[in-house]
């Protein structure tokens, strides 16, 4: 070997060395270009489905046309509004995007007594996560419209606070619709009480006559009609006041008022039904009398409806015991005589019969209207199922509560009781 | 001299009812002075024959028995007129906004024939007529 064979050979080992190198470089870099294009194919991926998601939820919102959708920053400024809230407020959506508040379009006089400002607006929603609502948005042009709207805490992609949602339903048409029921009701009330006021009119004329006394028989036939024509005027009165419940109008007219009295008022009304029917009605009130703040009308005519349902649904030789306690009733909802730490002072009024009972499945429906048990269909006991729904929103409306308890063919009880 | 009835208006667009008012009115020992059965007649009976008592119904056609009672208030010549409003309506509202228009009774329909006649006695009692 010569010397330049010689010095060539490693020459020819480091050449085919890098050879291999510049090689293995080329593949990797051929598998990099590969990751990367697929890499670039999978971004393009995301970013299409990230569009498309983007264009759904745009194309949602935008196809709300008839409730207003608008997404505010957490400081109140608008930074979505929906075609919906374009048509309501009438304000296109690049006039407010990012300059305006939500707090411009309220009636200023609703949030200032709401506590004012964006707070009054969101306080509920951000304590409990969801406030739904009516409020008084205010148009461009300037008109105001009776909105529901539930406002929802929005968060961003990293769970954060984001902003506010406000969905508003425009609730004009159906604020109408129930001024027009309310109408109806009045109208219908007033021209049943007109006819029937001529009718017991006339039939006391007739009734009361000293110098042309009645035969028995007239008698009988004419308390007969006057009878059917009073029930004809409870079941009137009955309607008007579920309405009136109904529509939010109805207004207590409060006073100190004796339940010991009420209670020995109702077992008075009851006693000639009552004898009649052979059911004997037991009274234990406190003799120095029971007082509570309330309506004395509605009261009565509560304690009214829970004695007569009583005698009503029991047979005879059957008895109906009208109980009436001073108690207190703690913090929990239980029912004590004596006074504790924290417990209110209420009146309990039990109203206990041996009637025929209420069978377990119907007495959650008790209290709704016109519902009546299987129980009372059976034995043809007459009503139309507004008694009980009265009696429930009068004594919810006096801050009370009615309960049952009660077994089929042994009896029922109800506990009304009212804060004192 | 022997003393006059007193003299009372009757304002009620139902015949029935308004026959049935007069006769409480008689039954009261009053005079009916004038049967109509709307709201301006109502108003214009009671200013050209200043009755002693008006028994207005509510809602008659024209002026409601509180309007005209309102109207007779705020009239010198009319101001005394005794008023007894009758209304089908008998919610509590009602009741105030009859007794707002300046009425000095309520009384809702159906009403009791003798609860109508002591009224009327009531609101009679010592007319000088």
């Amino acid at each position: 070997m010569t010397t330049t064979e010689a010095a060539a050979l490693p020459l020819e080992a480091e050449l085919s060395r890098l050879r291999a190198e510049v090689a293995r470089l080329e593949d990797e870099r051929a598998a990099l270009r590969d990751a990367m294009q697929h890499r670039d194919e999978e971004l393009e991926v995301a970013a299409r489905m990230l569009r498309a998601r983007a264009q759904t939820m745009t194309s949602v919102i935008d196809a709300v046309t008839e409730q207003s959708i608008i997404g505010t920053d957490r400081d109140g400024v608008i930074r979505v509004w929906n075609p919906g809230a374009e048509k309501l407020l009438r304000l296109p959506r690049q006039d407010v995007v990012r300059t305006r508040s939500i707090t411009e379009f309220h009636l200023p006089e609703e949030l200032d007594e709401a506590g004012g400002g964006l707070d009054a607006l969101v306080g509920v929603a951000r304590e409990q996560g969801r406030d739904v609502r009516d409020w008084t948005y205010v148009a461009a042009d300037g008109s105001e419209i009776t909105v529901s709207v539930a406002v929802t805490p929005r968060a961003d992609d990293r769970g954060e606070h984001a902003g506010w949602n406000f969905v508003g339903t425009d609730m004009t048409e159906a604020r109408a619709t129930e001024r027009m029921k309310d109408q109806f009701v009045s109208l219908i009330s007033h021209e049943l009480r007109t006819p029937l006021t001529s009718i017991r009119g006339y039939l006391e004329l007739v009734l009361d006559d000293e110098d042309q006394p009645l035969t028995d028989d007239q008698r009988t036939y004419l308390t007969t009609v006057e009878r059917n024509a009073d029930r004809l005027l409870r079941l009137v009165g009955d309607l008007l006041f579920t309405a009136q419940v109904d529509a939010g109008r109805f207004t207590l007219q409060p006073e100190d008022v004796d339940l010991s009295e009420v209670v020995r008022g109702a077992e008075e009304t009851a006693r000639v039904t009552a004898r009649a029917a052979g059911v004997d009605v037991d009274v234990e009130v406190p003799d120095a009398g029971l007082v509570v703040r309330g309506d004395a009308v509605r009261l009565g005519q509560a304690c009214d409806n829970l004695v007569s349902n009583a005698v009503k649904f029991t047979p005879r030789g059957g008895r109906v015991t009208l109980t009436l306690r001073a108690g207190w009733r703690t913090a929990d909802g239980d029912a004590v005589s004596t006074p504790v730490e924290g417990a209110l002072p209420v009146a309990t009024l039990a109203v206990r019969d041996t009637g025929i009972g209420i069978p377990a499945g119907e007495q959650g429906q008790l209290f709704a209207r016109f519902f009546r048990a299987s129980s009372a269909r059976r034995a043809a006991v007459p009503g139309v199922g507004l008694g009980l729904a009265i009696t429930k929103a009068i004594t919810t409306a006096h801050g009370g509560t009615l309960e049952l308890t009660s077994v089929e063919g042994q009896g029922t009880t109800f506990t009304v009781v009212l804060p004192r | 001299m022997p003393t006059a009835p007193p003299r009372v208006l009757v304002a009620d667009d139902e015949d029935d009812i308004r026959a049935l008012v007069c006769l409480a009115v008689r039954r009261a020992g009053c005079t009916v002075l004038a049967e109509v059965t709307d709201g301006a007649a109502a108003l214009a009976a009671a200013r050209s024959q200043a009755p002693d008592l008006a028994v207005l119904d509510v809602s008659m056609p024209g002026a409601s028995g509180s309007e005209v009672c309102a109207a007779l208030r705020s009239d010198p010549a009319t101001a005394d007129v005794a008023v007894l409003l009758l209304s089908a309506g008998a919610s509590p509202d009602d009741v105030a906004r009859g007794l707002a228009a300046g009425a000095h009774a309520y009384l809702a329909k159906p009403f009791a024939v003798a609860a109508l006649v002591a009224r009327v006695r009531e609101l009679t009692a010592g007319s000088p007529s």
